[in-house]
């Protein structure tokens, strides 16, 4: 298997099941859009993972690309990461066994985010 | 700059929509948000917005479509946009500094760094308002300038043509001014001209346009104004004028003003800069022979006096 360096820091900084809280937990002008954006990554992750399921490329390519630009902005830039390469090998129709990879570790990494 | 300067967010992403504003927060912005790039480029026609914060990648109407079309319309093509666009699309940044932008932050963007750019182009922006008001303004009195007269009396008379509207014209001219400068001096007389050009300002609606038309002569170009609306508008002018102990205070006498009046119909077929000018013109030099009187010029032949 090719090794992606960008991947094993990704993979490394989020191992385990401790809660992945955001970066911006103690900035009180956050913390309202930040439990918002918590509460809807479920929803996101399903429409990745249903995406994925139909082998549906384009939009998984689509929706990656929302949720890498948004996590950052939200304080999950490990999100980000991940969403970024999701796009990527989605663009490149690198369907199978990598990508499913990478959509099961953002799903786990979207389980743990917590918004304080 | 006293008024608040609005920004556009255009992103198809609730998050981002979200997003923005908080972070933009401090900057004491109006801020507005579309979903699209068809709503956002409606918005930018609707509201004319100082800054447009443009997403790359949305269906339908990309962002790079919305900044074509924009840079294409005088209307909207002076407004700065700044593309939201991924890290890793190079691209996406080289196209956007082709089409016009000024600017671009990549998301997701560091907070410091967007209200940084935010902030920088929102400063440009109102350096070029204030330098595209100043060319439209008389020096003297504040008023607005021959120039910016004569393009809004075109744009006038296009939407009078195309909406069927009247337009109306008082014109000004301040009676024995050049008695006044030898008189007085003429730091007296630009004070004469700058009190009265306070009363037109506050005699103005909104629509319609004073100017300082040359020397000691005004122009108000009244909107959506047909011939009987003119006169009286002209006739409670005079009256203000008669009345304002500040401009008589200037020089310890009656400071007066002739005035003419005109307007033309559409259906007429003669809705032209020219033909609405001549005939206030025309008017104008009929109360000059009088003084302190408001003329108008119906037509060719009928003339109206409303002095004493
Ligand atoms: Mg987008």
């Amino acid at each position: 298997m090719i090794r992606d360096p960008q991947r094993d820091l990704v993979a490394s900084s989020g191992a385990g099941q401790a809660p992945l809280v955001s970066t911006l937990a103690d900035d009180p002008d956050m913390a309202e859009l930040v439990q918002v954006f918590v509460q809807e990554l479920p929803q996101r992750i399903a429409a990745i993972q249903e995406a994925l399921a139909e082998e549906d490329l384009e939009r998984l390519t689509s929706l990656a690309h929302q949720l890498k630009g948004a996590a950052g902005g939200y304080g999950f830039s490990p999100i980000t990461e991940i969403a970024r390469l999701i796009e990527h090998q989605a663009r490149d129709r690198m369907a199978g066994e990598m990508l499913r990879q990478t959509v099961d570790e953002l799903a786990d990494l979207c389980r743990r985010a917590s918004a304080c | 700059m006293s008024h608040k300067q609005t920004v556009l967010i255009v992103d198809d992403s609730q998050a981002i929509r979200d997003l923005i504003p908080a972070r933009l927060k401090g900057l004491g912005v109006h801020i507005l948000a579309a979903d699209s790039g068809a709503a956002g480029l409606e918005m930018v026609r609707l509201h004319e917005p100082d800054l447009v914060l443009l997403d790359v990648n949305m269906p339908g109407m990309s962002g790079f479509e919305v900044c074509q079309a924009l840079k294409n319309d005088p209307q909207t093509h002076d407004i700065p946009i700044i593309f939201l666009t991924g890290s890793d699309e190079l691209l996406d940044k080289v196209k956007g500094f082709d089409l016009g932008a000024v600017d671009y932050v990549t998301k997701p963007f560091d907070p410091v760094e967007l209200c940084a750019r935010v902030r920088a182009a929102l400063r440009t922006k109102a350096l070029m308002d204030m330098l595209t008001n100043q060319a439209q303004l008389d020096g003297l009195t504040g008023l607005h300038n021959r120039r910016y007269f004569d393009e809004r009396l075109e744009q006038e008379l296009d939407a009078g043509r195309r909406y069927n509207r009247s337009v109306g014209l008082l014109m000004l001219d301040v009676d024995h001014f050049k008695k006044i400068n030898d008189e007085f001096g003429h730091p007296r007389g630009d004070e004469v001209l700058r009190r009265l050009a306070n009363i037109l300002v506050t005699f103005c609606r909104s629509s319609d346009v004073a100017c300082r038309y040359g020397g000691e002569e005004f122009a108000i170009l009244l909107a959506e104004s047909g011939s009987e609306h003119t006169f009286q508008c002209g006739r409670r002018l005079l009256q203000a004028i008669r009345d304002s102990r500040d401009l008589h205070s200037v020089i310890g006498r009656p400071v007066t003003v002739s005035i003419g009046a005109a307007s033309v119909q559409p259906g007429e077929g003669r809705m032209l800069p020219s033909v609405l000018v001549d005939s206030a013109d025309r008017a104008l030099y009929a109360a000059k022979n009088k003084r302190d009187c408001i003329i108008a010029d119906t037509g060719m032949t009928s003339i109206t006096s409303a002095a004493g």
